[in-house]
Order: structure tokens, then sequence, then C-alpha cells
């Protein structure tokens, strides 16, 4: 370990020089980003930096990050992977946010963490998270300020936002011709063919949206009368899912006629070719946003901030939206879907016009009728997964 | 048994014996592993089951409470479940080993030379991927999987039964399946110590082969087929991954339980006062097992 001035004068030499290499490369993707406040020469395809020090592909070290399954792929952190050629990342994974809680709690190291909301509280309370420093985030301005309030807890940044999306029923049209209403989940015409997400706090927000109760305030009756809604509706569905894959392949073989799911899984199976719509239901859609935190001492905190800011770039969000059909918080990205000159880097016109039907792109009132996800306490996260398990236990 | 092994090596066993020293030292790895690896996991777990709640660090020291099992005792439907789990268990133990006794019997008495090809090609399955099986059943009981389509084509059918995946049903064949090639292990190696002369004697002395079977063979495997149930109820008793799979809403067993509370509940202590409670009960019904059974007399001591 370095001494504190000596770190301090590094921390420095590398910030600026990334600064200058991050703004040189917005420069060339014609993104419209100002340089921010640093003083060297306007962006140009082979800038240098005024201030000579180690360039980004000569930086070494090596990150960890906790993610989920999948987010391990190269082209969800392009942007960091061809800046800092020479860093190495390696992934710990957690499928369910209480696993990723539960690494984080049992003392994994690893620097960086990918929770999202609804989980967020725990991490700040039990000092898991550290304060993130959005001075150095070059992208940070691309962040619409609803996103940013998202990963403030207390008052302060402690979370980057990155993905989002809509939790909403999707259903097949040839089946069901609509639905209006949460309450489809409920209903016993269509036994043995619906399908819920396998998710305590999940089933407390539909019980919540469909009898209009105060979701950050479920009393003990409110949450006896969930729990025997749910147990009746247990036999009602083929199975519950908890990989959107489930979901998906039972939608399409026609298994399943209506169930609770991201959008990612109305893009997939509409892309398969399968008759399904994505409901508007008069509750309104729920929506989550997916959040990257920094493990409280980690080591390598500047770094971290260095990928933070490189998964909010162009590319790693324009990656986002075409794979895995999630919104991103990169406010360019989205934008990109609505102009027909960038329906190339979606994947073609037919298919941006698929994003935009998924994203609800062009429905300006989508956001007032959306029910964001409150943050849990520890007690409402163990009242309600318990609520849950008894209601899977009483089958 | 022992009273042979004494008039070859009188010393054998004895305080005296010399060779006590290199069987302890021997076993020296064995035993720190088992108690690194499953001893202490297992305290460290009873420890983690009178924890509160998951505040502070994971080893950190904290006021023991019984509030966990305040809690299980509280709520039927887990005693319910673990019921049923047991049920569960005890059936598709008596039914693996059931069907595991005629291929035991024909590996031993009936395959003559080639019973070593016959068992690698019995074996040869389950050196796949234990989840690859599970699928593999998705993929014959689902409503569009095999079954449904020979039955569909066929006409016996107009509808896909759907009653043949997510549910109990579909636990119990699945977990038949998987365990019967293990079930048969302890049968073939009990009836390959039967001394096949017997069967010859009784066959001189008119005994029909059903006979021979009751009389003979049946009675000295038993003690092969007790060790097969046991192998495939202890361990079916928590069993979660193919209730997970194939179970639907309706086919949990406790294990899945538990595992909610590990993960996707991020609540270890009750969890863990869960298994606790898993593990006296499986306990307590092999030692009932045993007792009923009386192994030592089936051994002839």
């Amino acid at each position: 370990m370095q001494p504190r001035q000596a770190r301090s004068a590094w921390r420095g030499f590398v910030g600026i020089v990334s600064i200058a290499f991050i703004a040189a490369a917005c420069g060339n993707t014609g993104a419209a980003s100002p340089t921010a406040g640093v003083a060297s020469e306007p962006p140009s395809a082979t800038a240098t930096p005024v201030i000579t020090d180690t360039p980004p592909d000569q930086v070494t070290g090596s990150l960890s990050v906790l993610d989920w399954p999948g987010y391990d792929d190269p082209n969800f952190w392009i942007d960091f992977k061809n800046t800092y050629k020479n860093v190495n990342v390696s992934f710990e994974f957690g499928s369910t946010d209480a696993e990723i809680y539960g690494h984080m709690k049992g003392g994994s190291q690893a620097d960086i963490f990918h929770p999202y909301t609804g989980w967020l509280q725990f991490y700040v309370d039990e000092g898991m998270a550290a304060e993130i420093d959005t001075s150095k985030l070059k992208n940070w301005d691309k962040v619409p300020d609803s996103f940013k309030k998202i990963g403030q807890i207390n008052g302060k940044q402690y979370f980057v936002p990155w993905d989002w999306g809509f939790s909403s029923i999707l259903y097949r049209t040839d089946k069901i011709p609509n639905v209006d209403s949460w309450n489809v989940l409920m209903d016993p015409q269509y036994r043995g063919h619906l399908s819920m997400w396998d998710d305590g706090p999940g089933a407390v927000t539909v019980s919540a949206y469909i009898h209009g109760y105060d979701e950050t305030n479920i009393t003990a009756d409110q949450l006896a009368a969930i729990k025997a809604e749910w147990t009746a509706q247990a036999p009602l569905n083929k199975t519950y899912w908890s990989a959107p894959a489930d979901l998906e392949s039972l939608m399409n073989s026609g298994e399943v006629w209506a169930g609770y799911a991201w959008q990612g899984s109305f893009a997939v199976t509409k892309g398969a070719g399968t008759p399904v719509a994505y409901a508007n239901p008069k509750e309104g859609r729920n929506s989550w946003i997916g959040v990257y935190g920094i493990r409280k001492d980690s080591p390598n905190y500047d770094l971290a901030l260095k990928f933070l800011d490189a998964k909010l770039g162009l590319l790693t969000g324009q990656n986002l939206v075409n794979l895995y059909y999630y919104g991103t918080t990169n406010q360019d990205v989205m934008n990109g879907l609505s102009d027909p000159a960038q329906a190339a880097a979606y994947g073609g016109a037919d298919t941006q016009a698929l994003l935009k039907n998924t994203f609800s792109i062009d429905d300006p009132t989508i956001l007032q009728h959306t029910n964001f996800t409150p943050n849990l306490t520890a007690d409402q996260r163990d009242a309600w997964t318990a609520m849950w398990t008894e209601v899977k236990a009483s089958q | 048994m022992t009273a042979a092994a004494d008039r070859l090596d009188p010393g054998a066993g004895r305080s005296s014996d010399p060779r006590r020293g290199t069987f302890f030292l021997l076993s020296i790895p064995a035993v720190v592993g088992l108690a690194l690896f499953l001893i202490l996991p297992i305290l460290f777990m009873v420890a983690l089951s009178f924890r509160a709640d998951l505040n502070g660090t994971l080893l950190a020291p904290f006021d023991p409470t019984l509030k966990q099992y305040d809690k299980l005792f509280a709520t039927g439907s887990y005693w319910n479940l673990l019921g049923i789990s047991t049920l569960i268990a005890f059936g598709v133990a008596t039914i693996a080993t059931l069907l595991a006794y005629p291929l035991a019997y024909f590996l031993a008495f009936r395959a003559g030379t080639r019973a070593g090809l016959y068992l690698i090609l019995l074996l040869v399955p389950f050196w796949t991927s234990y989840l690859l099986r599970v699928m593999a059943w998705k993929l014959m009981l689902g409503e569009a999987g095999v079954i449904n389509s020979v039955l569909l084509a066929t006409g016996l059918i107009q509808h896909p039964l759907e009653a043949l995946l997510y549910n109990r049903f579909s636990v119990v064949v699945t977990l038949v399946y998987v365990w019967i090639p293990f079930a048969m292990l302890p049968i073939l190696a009990a009836m390959g110590r039967i001394d096949t002369r017997l069967h010859e004697a009784a066959a001189d002395l008119y005994a029909s082969p059903w006979q021979q079977l009751r009389r003979i063979t049946l009675p000295l495997s038993l003690p092969g087929v007790i060790a097969a149930f046991f192998m495939v109820f202890i361990p079916t008793v928590g069993e979660y991954v193919t209730p997970l799979l194939v179970g639907g809403t309706g086919g949990t067993m406790y294990g899945n339980i538990v595992q909610a509370f590990f993960v996707q509940a991020a609540n270890w202590p009750l969890g863990a006062a869960l298994s606790v409670i898993m593990l006296l009960a499986t306990l307590v019904l092999v030692i009932i097992g045993i007792r009923i059974v009386q192994p030592r007399r089936l051994l002839g001591q």
C-alpha cells in the first residue's frame, strides 16, 4: 500500500488522464457531451493527454464484480473493456437479490455489486456500501434526475442506476383477448394456465396494487389477507417461475396463458412469433431499477468508479437494450430508439420498433401510471418472504 | 466373524496390537476432513439457528435466542410439509428399492460373464449431469412432451394430459428414476456374497426357483435391501432440486422451504432452524427404522 500522499497524487493523475481519455472517446462517437471542465485540447481521434501519466490501456489492477448470471458477458461492460485493456475483471454470481445480499453479508471481497430497487436500504444501513463520488463519473449527466434519485439513500448517492424495466402481465392474445388488471392472476377460469414470479415481495406488491394498499405500510391484517389470497391462487398456476427463460418457454408452448413478467420476456416471446401482448393494467405497471454499488472499504474504489462510469457508456447501454431488452439509464441510448437514423444500432427498423413498443416509449404518460418499487426495511423483507414461504408450504 | 479372525491373528483388535498406531495415523486425514467439512459446518448451522437475525458479521458473537424455533412451532404448514416430504421420501425409497431388486438379481445370478458390461450400461446415464436427467423428464412429461405426443398421435387421448408434470407425481417419478441405480448397488453387493451352492443344494432338494428366491436369496440379501432403502430415504427427505424443477406449486418439499429462506429471503437463522429440525427428524426416523428391522439379527450376530 502506498503512503497517503502518494495515493492522492496517484488518484489525481489517473483521474485527470481518464477524464481526458473518456472525453476524447465521447467526442469520437459524436454524442453531445461537454468535456467536463478539464483544460485539455479539444477531443480528436488522436487526443493525447496534457498531463503525462499512465494511459488507461496501461492501467493494471483487478476488479471483482458480484453480479447476476449472464452479466459477465463482456458486451455488458464493453466500454470499460475497450478502454482499460489490462485490468483484470472477475465475476462472482448471485441469482436473487437475497443471494447477493447474503454474499455481501458473508464477507464477499467483491468491489462492485448489483442489487435492485427494494433491496437497497440494508446495504447502507449495515455499512456495506461506499458513497459514490459522482464528480468522477463522466457519464453522470446522461442519467435523468429521477433515476439518480433512486440511487440516493439517506440523502447521499450510494448507487449508480444502470438497468431498468417494467413488471406487468404478459399474456397470449389468442387465449385471453384482453388483460386490463393484475387481477387476472387470481382468476380461477384460467386454472393451470397462469404463472407467477416466485418472489414474496413481488406477490405483496401485486396484492397492494389490486387492493390499493400502501406498499410502504402493509399492516399485519393486510399481510394475512395477502397470504390467504396467494394460498388460494397457488393451485391456479402451472408453476412458479424464477428465471425469465422458464416463463418464456411455457408461454411459447402455450401451456401458460398469462404470467407476471419483465418486459424482456415480452420482447423474447414476441420475437419468437408467439401472439403476445404486454398489459397496461388499470392499477399501473411496476417498474424496477438495477443499480451498482461499491463495497465499503474496497481497495479499488477509483478503478471501481471508472468501471461504473464505463457501464454508463453508450455501447454498453446499446448492448443491454439489444441483447436483454432491458432499459438503460443512459438517456442517449433510450432516445436513440426513437431516431430512425440510428436504426442500425438497434438491429434494424423492425427491432427498433419492437423495442420502442416494449419500453412504451411512444406513450408519454407511461411514467404517471407506473408504480416504482420502494425500498424494503429489514422487517418487511423478513415478514414478506416468510409469508411467501408459508404460502408455498401450505400446498 | 471376529471369532474366525481371532484364530488367524490373536492380537487383532487388542490394545496391545502394534498395528493400532498405524491404523490411528491412517485414519487421521479422514477424521480431520470429516470434522472440518461435516461436523464443524453442522455445529455452525446449529449455532446459527439460535441467532435472532443477521445483523453484524457472520462470525460475530450474539445472544442466543429461541425466536426462530418459536416461529417454527407457530407455523403449522412447515410441520405438515415435513410430514409430506417424509412420506414422499418413504414412497420413493420403497419403489426404488422394489424396482432395483430385480435388476440386482439379474446382474448377480443371470448375467454371467456379461455382468460387468450390463452394469456399465446401467450406470453410464448417471455419469451425465443430474440437472440434465431431471430436465429430460420435463421433456417426457410436459404437455408437448414425448408421452403426450405419443398418446395424441395414436388417438388414445384427445387433449394432452396436464396432470403429468408440475405436481407430486412428477417429483416421485423423477426421484425414483434418479435413485434406482444407487439403490441397486448395495443389493447387488449383498447378493454377490450369497454362496450359489446354496441354490444348487436347494434345487437338489426339489425347491422351485420361486422357493429358492423366497427362502434363500431374499433373506440373505435383506441387509442390502435395508441399506438401499435408507440410502435413498435419508437424502430424499431434504430434496429440493427436483421439486424446484418439476414440482410446480403442488410438489413443494421441505428442502424447498429451507432453500427459500437461505436464497430468497436472506433469513439464514430461520433456514438453519428448519435444517436442524429436519436433521433431528431424519435421525429419529432412522433410529426407529433400525430398531424395527434389526440388521444384526439378519446378519446372524
